[in-house]
């Protein structure tokens, strides 16, 4: 695969600047001919990229493969459940969910991701970051390089936000910002579906709390008036977002949401996060993570995933509808993803355990060319037959349909660090 | 002879690549069990080599199997009865019973009626020789207390065939009257189920089991205690024991030794002693004094037991489960 080198050379100033001229020219684009802007390629791949968003939905712990996407009835590995047609002729997906079937027009199915890996915390890093860490390098995850990527530098948004409400497995799912930086990890709201701490004091003014602000900014900026820190810009870039995300505040509040929309999505916790990632999106978040734990049912299996698939298979389907009805799925991709699946042999507890090596995820809405599954596994689900694909190649599939290039480059120092790794190709079947 | 809890020893072993979820007895040596292929096989399990025939039809687990006169009436998570006539090998009639999984179908002891339970919460009684509904049952909620769909996993006929009880996986258990079909008494059993609503927020356990003793005043209840990775099996397993027209619990019985499911519960036909048997990932035989609640015997099982049949007049006991039968002495 050819590696093409990024116009962008990496540099803070470069960076502002483009992120300042793509400012105004989004904001004169009503103004100005769209053509002129087009026929620089580079410009007009970053203005492909505006407003662009990602909803994660991880599925923390291994959701099943088999009890979901990649259903085997009546093989000694299906399990008991049946599969059912959806409004894709030819594509059968799991009884569990028959939301999902009825609206699979806009949802790519991969049924062929080998991971390789079936601990929980390496595996949920590498579906993090589409690679493992290196000694010397700590990679951004999916989220800080879609802050960098897809956010805006003067949003009045969070660019990064992460739900992950359940304990188990948070661990191992926490944000990585990586050489990137602290400005695009996300915010990570763990105990609450509201943020904590964000509100102004009551026994301060807006006023003091804005003199307040622009002293310390003035204070800082000459502090790093002669300093050359990416630490202190970090930092500093952060402070200037405060007041920003205080508006934001409302933006996690469902009881703005009429209660139709509520009663649509559900009571679950699950269901009110997702509901907040759509006020997110549409405010012109870039990127949110919904944490769903814990798929891990080494006992139970299918009571467990009759729960929990039950959930997603309502939610997601709400979620997709309702992105859909709003005009915000063309620019929004939702993905369904763990950090494996769950092997197609039942244990004695009725369950199923870790499972790396032929499983499956969605990709759908932006980007996207739905109603299509890509990849297939053997007829008891125990291998890859076709369109074996790694953490990298989804990785760069997901940066493809956003419209950035998977293989541009960041720099740490001099070394070129492309945004996958290097033999990852994008899966160029399930993009629009 | 009659079974005797102190001889229990197993005699038999036979491994099976399917996991058996149901098993009824046609004499000595034949048994009917229900498998996770979808059918139900037939084989000899005195001879050595076992040979196995099939009646096929159904799409999922069977779950359930009863013998009715001279046919076999099978239910499977494809929500389907279906009545088997035994010598041709051929299905007689097949109804569709309920909308999800059919979790157990029981035969009263007066053999004129079948109950099934589904995880469409529904309990449904047939006369059991035309497939007529007598009954349906709705006592038990469709949800969980934190909206999660719920399960209806087990029923029993009293002695008398007066009551039936049943069972979902929130502890919920109601005795029906069954000439009125009205509900007669709720116990409540928030032991046997744990909502993790922290670490991992969902559930598992439920009420596996349920019997009523031969004079049809103890209700006897299994399933597991609470546990604190529902990843697994890992809880306890439990037994209470009921005077159930009065509410009062009698005995709750924890075992250390044994974790998992207790998933059948069977009386000796002197009320004296009761099976309970189950498991995680490996299975146990218990039988447990009624009056004290003392476990008089224990086995350890290779493989979880998920359906047992006591012939008590030949002191024999059968238990099938994952990849296993297993014929027991008494």
């Amino acid at each position: 695969m050819s590696k093409r080198r990024n116009w962008f050379c990496g540099s803070e100033e470069h960076r502002i600047s483009r992120r300042g001229f793509l400012g105004t020219a989004a904001a004169t684009a009503g103004s100005m001919s769209a053509l002129n802007l087009l026929r620089e390629p580079a410009l007009a791949a970053e203005l492909k990229k505006q407003d662009k968003r990602v909803i994660l939905l991880w599925l923390a712990g291994g959701a099943s493969q088999l009890e979901t996407w990649d259903p085997k009835p009546r093989r000694p590995t299906g399990g008991p459940f049946a599969a059912i047609p959806t409004s894709v002729p030819g594509i059968h997906i799991s009884e569990l969910m028959p939301k999902m079937a009825r609206c699979m027009d806009d949802t790519a199915i991969i049924r062929s991701l080998n991971t390789k890996d079936g601990s929980h915390g390496g595996a949920a890093r590498m579906m993090h970051l589409g690679r493992r860490d290196e000694a010397t390098v700590q990679f951004p995850d999916l989220g800080a390089v879609l802050a960098r990527e897809l956010g805006s530098r003067d949003s009045k948004v969070p660019d990064n936000v992460s739900f992950y409400t359940a304990t188990e497995g948070r661990g191992n799912a926490v944000g990585q910002a990586g050489f990137l930086g602290a400005r695009y990890l996300p915010m990570s709201l763990t105990t609450n579906s509201r943020p904590e701490d964000l509100a102004r004091l009551e026994s301060i003014s807006d006023l003091e709390h804005k003199q307040r602000h622009e002293l310390r900014e003035l204070l800082s900026n000459r502090f790093i008036e002669y300093r050359h820190s990416n630490s202190l810009r970090s930092h500093n870039e952060a402070y200037s977002r405060v007041r920003g995300l205080m508006s934001s505040d409302k933006l996690f509040d469902i009881s703005e949401e009429p209660q139709s929309i509520r009663e649509r999505y559900g009571p679950s916790l699950f269901a009110e996060q997702c509901l907040i990632a759509r006020r997110l999106v549409e405010a012109g978040t870039p990127f949110v993570k919904v944490s769903r734990a814990w798929w891990d049912s080494h006992g139970q299996n299918f009571e467990t995933h009759l729960e929990l698939v039950s959930e997603l298979d309502h939610v997601m389907s709400v979620l997709l509808d309702d992105l859909k009805q709003r005009g915000l799925l063309e620019n929004t991709m939702v993905v369904t993803l763990s950090e494996f699946g769950r092997t197609p042999q039942i244990n004695a507890s009725l369950g199923r355990d870790h499972f790396a090596s032929a499983w499956s995820c969605t990709l759908s809405g932006c980007g996207i060319k739905g109603g299509m599954v890509y990849g297939a596994t053997d007829e008891d689900g125990q291998t890859v037959k076709d369109g074996e694909i790694d953490a990298g190649d989804l990785f760069a599939t997901i940066y493809m349909a956003l419209g950035i290039d998977p293989h541009s480059e960041y720099y740490v120092g001099s070394r070129p660090i492309p945004l996958v790794h290097e033999e990852a190709s994008a899966v160029t079947e399930v993009l629009a | 002879m009659t079974a005797d809890p102190n001889n229990l020893k197993v005699i038999k072993e036979i491994s099976r690549r399917d996991i058996l979820f149901s098993v009824a007895t046609l004499n000595e040596s034949e048994v009917l069990v229900g498998s996770s292929d979808s059918n139900v096989h037939r084989m000899n399990a005195q001879d050595e080599k076992a040979e196995v025939s099939e009646l096929s039809g159904h799409t999922s687990y069977v779950t359930g199997l009863e013998l009715v006169g001279d046919q076999l009436v099978s239910g499977a998570y494809d929500g389907k009865l279906k009545w088997w006539d035994l010598e041709k090998k051929a299905e007689i009639r097949s109804i569709d019973a309920h909308s999800k999984w059919i979790r157990r179908i029981e035969l009263s002891h007066n053999g004129k009626f079948l109950a099934t339970v589904s995880d469409d919460m529904v309990c449904r009684v047939w006369d059991a020789t035309n497939g007529n509904v007598v009954h349906e049952l709705k006592g038990h909620q469709t949800t969980t207390p934190n909206n999660f769909p719920s399960m209806l996993y087990c029923c029993a006929f009293s002695q008398d065939d007066r009551f039936l009880a049943t069972s979902d996986r929130v502890g919920h258990v109601v005795i029906w009257d069954l000439h009125s079909g009205k509900e007669v008494r709720t116990i409540e059993t928030p032991d046997m189920y744990t909502w993790d609503p922290k670490a991992r927020i969902h559930s598992i356990g439920g009420v596996r089991s349920l019997a009523f003793s031969p004079d049809s005043k103890q209700l006897v209840v299994g399933g597991m205690g609470h546990v604190g990775n529902i990843d697994h099996l890992g809880g306890k397993s439990l037994v209470e024991i009921f005077n159930w027209e009065k509410g009062e619990r009698l005995h709750q019985l924890a075992d250390d030794s044994y974790k998992g499911l207790v998933e059948r519960l069977v009386f000796h036909p002197s009320g004296k002693w009761f099976i309970a048997a189950g498991g995680d990932h490996a299975g146990f035989v218990k039988c447990i004094n009624a009056d004290t609640g003392e476990t008089i015997r224990d086995s350890k099982t290779s493989t979880h037991i998920h359906d047992i049949r006591l012939k008590d007049q030949q002191g024999k006991l059968i238990t099938v489960g994952h990849g296993k039968i297993v014929l027991w002495q008494l």
